[in-house]
């Protein structure tokens, strides 16, 4: 093995660290009754560290150090696997090392034994794997690192075997893996065969020197294996049947890390290796995103369950990196690079900003969840009282998430929209015509994310407790609680310091868009993010944050100057018209929807009627009967007609076996008289 | 005069002249309706008793529920500082623009929203969804209204667009600004939760939206909602005025200049305040469910603008 650059070692640590925490964790149950700290607490803090190392060699690679390297020959013909950092991958390193370190600092032990041991185990080859993905300098290297991404994954969002829904959640979640998977397989191999090597470095120059038609035949099969991962609409219905199954801290995973190993192949396969993008991918991409932003953002709005709630809404903001990516092509392609490297820079900030929100969001309601033992909001409620740290956290991911600033979702969306405004004043190609869409599309996607959100943090962890569990939610995991309270930092900390986060992603961005220089978005000393050159557009977030905590004091100092001396404050119960308020009374999650989902019903085609059973007549009704089905609106448009063509033809394809030794014996001459017809 | 002196003149007007227009529209609309009404400025009178009572907080409210308050109105003075009151000169236009002041906006609705969720009451339930509802069409409006300008400013720069509508005083009667203004408008009427949208003046909690939602609300804490909804309120009456109609903004904040501009920036107010006030004076509130149609008409008008707008550029 060959260690190269100083950083190597901290690449090594990494990849050690993470397998000696799988094996840990999976060996342990050979010793007879395993300590504590043996099975659960050592391999934890052993792959929190070697996430926290990823981090840091994602920070420093960002910051210029030297790349680093591991090399080594596994013994297949060809060349040694090769394990190294680059400008690219140094980003999606520094995600994978924060959101890593936080979900196995957050990973408690719940359960039996053997299956907290197993989680545990998976998680951290999980890691592993994700971590070969973004540092695979090989073909065959990146492949397996792919699938093994999947199929740990898979088997942890399958962990609970008990349930009907994880077990069909990871039948299509691997049906759609596997199909992305093979059109990344395919092309990466016949790429491979075609360069004679399987080192990326030789892949691209064989890429150069395809002809036209099958250099664009690849990008598209690359496009579309990485939006499936992505979760692109129409691919999308595996993610928030999924990503929800899975564990707390492997939710937090998936959604922060995973589905930007879809970004980073896109960028680093169909833009990097195969050279600029053409316009109409940029396109394609501009209006698939916009497409999945909506839905998710509309989902998110009406479901109810809370861990489906954030899988929808991680939907919402992949179309935003799509979209924001797309637009970057679009703009490259007319020569618009400049502009071009806002939108860009607004992909890769925000895919990092998503990723520390939204594993906060995970971390901290699928705790709150599995103390109130329930994931649906109905039976939610009055966790903040019970449970006040893990409902802190809950809410900083909360309001993160709705892209208020000056949290960590805010800056990325406001380049989207400023690079929308300045490619559309631009003039560039199709942009014309797109960019009023897509922001209108951004707009509202953004604005229904808000009422999610406020649905997931009110109706969950607001209000009286609806259910006995509820009620009885106890804060036991103390520790637990006051990390996910110190994680809370990440997000406020990555939108506090968005300007000089600019300066950071310098490197990634110039090796996508040469010759843009990302530091031109950040001036005033780090304070505020100007396009410059540009448009004269500059907000900083720092600055709003200490405006408004300005104003909050004052408006303290007015409030106890008018009050005088007396009491402040006085707890009271809630005041319900004279009748005694029950927990029933308050507003439900379907109702807290209701107006938005009948506003949207052209679109969710939402089923419900309302039957009076009564004895007589039907006004004075003893009961009130109610159904309601939501039909899956995608699966039923692209996917029902596909798999009824599919049992279709194995129907046809059944008569063929007829289960007749003569008849197959027939087929064999057939085919063999037919090969020799061919051959001749 | 300094830029410094000049932000904070002009966020202090948008503070202490908050309560007064709604004072004003109270007074025009009593007149219209035959009646004495209560003085302009019983507004203020209201606003410092409730200031100095004690709050009570439900049993059941976490601690969000002490610090969403101040949090609310801090948002509500920020938006105010960059606002373009009476001058284009730049002040703390690269602390927030145009984005921010959405984004403002909607961080002043979630807490708001969460706020009525606190006590766990039917109405605040009810306040919140149907807010959230109302806003999630409007804001799309609003931000799509206002790019139709700042793509003729090429800056999102509150300042910048207001300077730019000014340097181009044909671009008034064009097309698109007529339909941003008109869906412009619409947008402030929704998002200021009045006739015929919502109903300020109602008592009747089943029909509330704005009200609803600081029903459980009291004492100090409601002082400061209050405020702050009436510092929105002209904050987003200012942006209808200033960048849509920005006549006799001041481009040089010289004294004189400040001057004509405070006048005409008042002029303005007390015209969309006789507006408001026929308004609500002559028209009923909508049906709930009608909304939704209201404000995909002001979406629809913004897109057209925005593409009438590349159409004849």
């Amino acid at each position: 093995m060959l260690l190269a650059g100083p950083d190597g070692l901290l690449l090594a640590a990494a990849v050690w660290g993470l397998a000696a925490a799988t094996l840990l964790a999976a060996l342990a149950g050979l010793v007879p009754r395993p300590p504590q700290v043996l099975r659960h607490a050592l391999p934890r803090a052993l792959a929190a560290l070697a996430c926290a190392s990823a981090a840091v060699l994602g920070a420093l690679a960002l910051a210029g150090g030297t790349p680093s390297r591991i090399e080594w020959w596994p013994g297949v013909p060809g060349e040694p696997f090769t394990l190294a950092v680059d400008a690219l991958s140094a980003p999606f390193l520094l995600l994978f090392g924060l959101v890593g370190a936080s979900s196995f600092a957050a990973h408690a032990p719940h359960g039996t034994s053997a299956g907290a041991r197993a989680r545990l185990a998976l998680h951290a080859a999980f890691a592993l794997a994700l971590l070969a993905v973004f540092t695979a300098r090989h073909a065959l290297l990146f492949l397996v690192a792919w699938e093994g991404t999947t199929l740990t994954s898979a088997a942890l969002v399958a962990h609970d075997l008990g349930s009907a829904r994880a077990r069909s959640a990871t039948w299509v979640y691997l049906a759609l893996s596997q199909l992305g998977a093979a059109l990344v397989a395919f092309a990466l191999i016949s790429l491979s065969s075609r360069a004679g090597s399987f080192r990326f470095g030789d892949l691209a120059s064989a890429f150069a020197a395809l002809p036209p038609r099958e250099a664009s035949l690849l990008a598209w099969l690359f496009t579309a294996g990485f939006a499936i991962k992505l979760g692109l609409v129409p691919a999308h219905v595996w993610l928030p049947l999924a990503h929800p199954e899975a564990p707390g801290p492997v939710s937090a995973m998936l959604s922060g890390v995973m589905v930007k190993a879809g970004l980073y192949g896109l960028l680093r396969f169909a833009w990097q290796l195969a050279g600029a993008p053409p316009e109409h991918w940029g396109t394609v991409l501009m209006a698939l995103g916009v497409a999945s932003a909506l839905a998710g953002a509309l989902y998110a709005a009406i479901e109810a369950d809370a861990k489906r709630l954030l899988a929808y809404s991680t939907l919402k903001h992949t179309g935003v990196l799509a979209l924001a990516t797309g637009l970057a092509a679009t703009l490259a392609a007319n020569g618009q690079s400049a502009i071009a490297g806002i939108a860009l820079a607004a992909a890769l900030y925000h895919a990092i900003g998503h990723g520390l929100a939204k594993s906060l969001a995970f971390l901290s309601v699928a705790e709150a969840t599995h103390a109130a033992g329930s994931r649906n909001l109905e039976a939610l409620g009055g966790l903040a009282r019970r449970l006040p740290r893990l409902a802190a956290a809950a809410l900083a991911a909360t309001l993160a998430l709705c892209a208020l600033p000056p949290l960590s979702c805010f800056a990325g969306e406001w380049l989207t929209f400023q690079s929308l405004m300045l490619g559309y004043s631009s003039g560039a190609g199709q942009l014309r015509l797109l960019a009023p869409f897509a922001g209108a599309g951004l707009a509202l996607a953004s604005a229904l994310a808000v009422a999610a959100m406020v649905k997931l943090y009110g109706i969950g962890f607001l209000g009286r407790a609806r259910s006995a569990p509820a009620e009885a939610a106890a804060d036991v995991l103390r520790p637990l609680g006051a990390t996910l309270l110190a994680l809370a930092a990440l997000p406020l900390a990555w939108g506090l310091g968005a300007p000089l986060t600019f300066v950071a992603l310098r490197a990634p961005l110039a090796a996508l868009l040469p010759g843009f220089d990302a530091a031109t978005l950040a001036s005033g000393a780090g304070l505020a993010l100007v396009p410059a050159g540009l448009g004269a557009s500059s907000v900083s977030p720092l600055a709003v944050a200490l405006l408004i905590a300005l104003f909050a004091l004052l408006a303290r100092l007015v409030l106890r100057g008018a009050r005088g001396p007396g009491r402040a404050l006085r707890r009271a119960p809630s005041w319900s018209c004279g009748a005694p308020l029950g927990e029933r009374m308050q507003y439900s999650a379907l109702g807290f929807a209701k107006p938005l989902r009948l506003v949207f019903e052209p679109v969710l085609r939402v089923r419900g009627e309302v039957e009076a059973v009564g004895e007589g007549s039907h006004v004075f009704a003893r009961r009130v009967r109610y159904r309601g089905a939501m039909p899956a609106v995608f699966e039923n448009l692209f996917y029902q007609p596909f798999v009824q063509a599919v049992l279709w033809t194995s129907q046809q394809a059944r008569r063929l076996q007829a289960g007749s030794l003569h008849l197959y014996l027939a087929y064999l001459l057939a085919t063999l008289v037919a090969l020799l017809l061919w051959a001749r | 005069m300094s830029a410094a002196l000049v932000v904070v003149l002009q966020t202090l007007l948008l503070v202490a002249l908050a309560p007064l227009w709604n004072g004003v529209v109270g007074a025009l609309r009593a007149r219209f309706q035959m009646r004495r009404g209560a003085p302009v400025l019983q507004r203020y009178r209201d606003l410092w008793k409730t200031l100095g009572k004690e709050t009570v907080l439900s049993d059941g409210a976490s601690a969000l529920a002490r610090f969403a308050p101040y949090a609310v109105l801090g948002a509500a003075v920020a938006i105010g500082t960059w606002t373009p009151v009476l001058t284009t000169a730049p002040g703390l236009g690269f602390a927030g623009d145009l984005v921010m002041t959405v984004a403002l906006l909607a961080a002043m609705r979630v807490l708001l929203a969460l706020l009525a969720l606190e006590a766990g009451t039917p109405f605040g339930g009810m306040a919140a969804s149907r807010h959230l509802m109302i806003s999630a069409l409007a804001e799309p409006a609003l931000m799509l209204a206002v790019f139709t300008l700042a793509i003729g400013a090429r800056s999102t720069d509150l300042a910048r667009i207001s300077a730019a509508v000014v340097a181009t005083p044909t671009a008034w009667i064009s097309p698109s600004h007529l339909l941003a203004l008109t869906a412009m408008w619409i947008v402030v009427i929704a998002e200021t939760g009045r006739v015929p949208v919502d109903n300020p003046a109602t008592h009747l909690e089943l029909t509330m939206v704005h009200e609803g939602l600081t029903l459980d609300v009291s004492g100090g804490h409601l002082a400061l909602l209050e405020w702050a909804a009436a510092i929105r309120q002209l904050v987003l009456l200012t942006l209808v005025a200033n960048l849509f109609l920005p006549w006799g903004i001041a481009l040089v904040p010289t004294p004189a200049a400040l001057g004509v501009a405070l006048l005409a920036w008042l002029g303005k107010l007390l015209l969309f305040a006789v507006v408001v006030a026929v308004t609500e004076s002559s028209t009923a509130r909508m049906r709930l469910f009608r909304i939704p149609e209201f404000l995909g008409m002001a979406f629809l008008l913004a897109l057209l603008a925005l593409t009438s707008d590349s159409l004849l550029r």
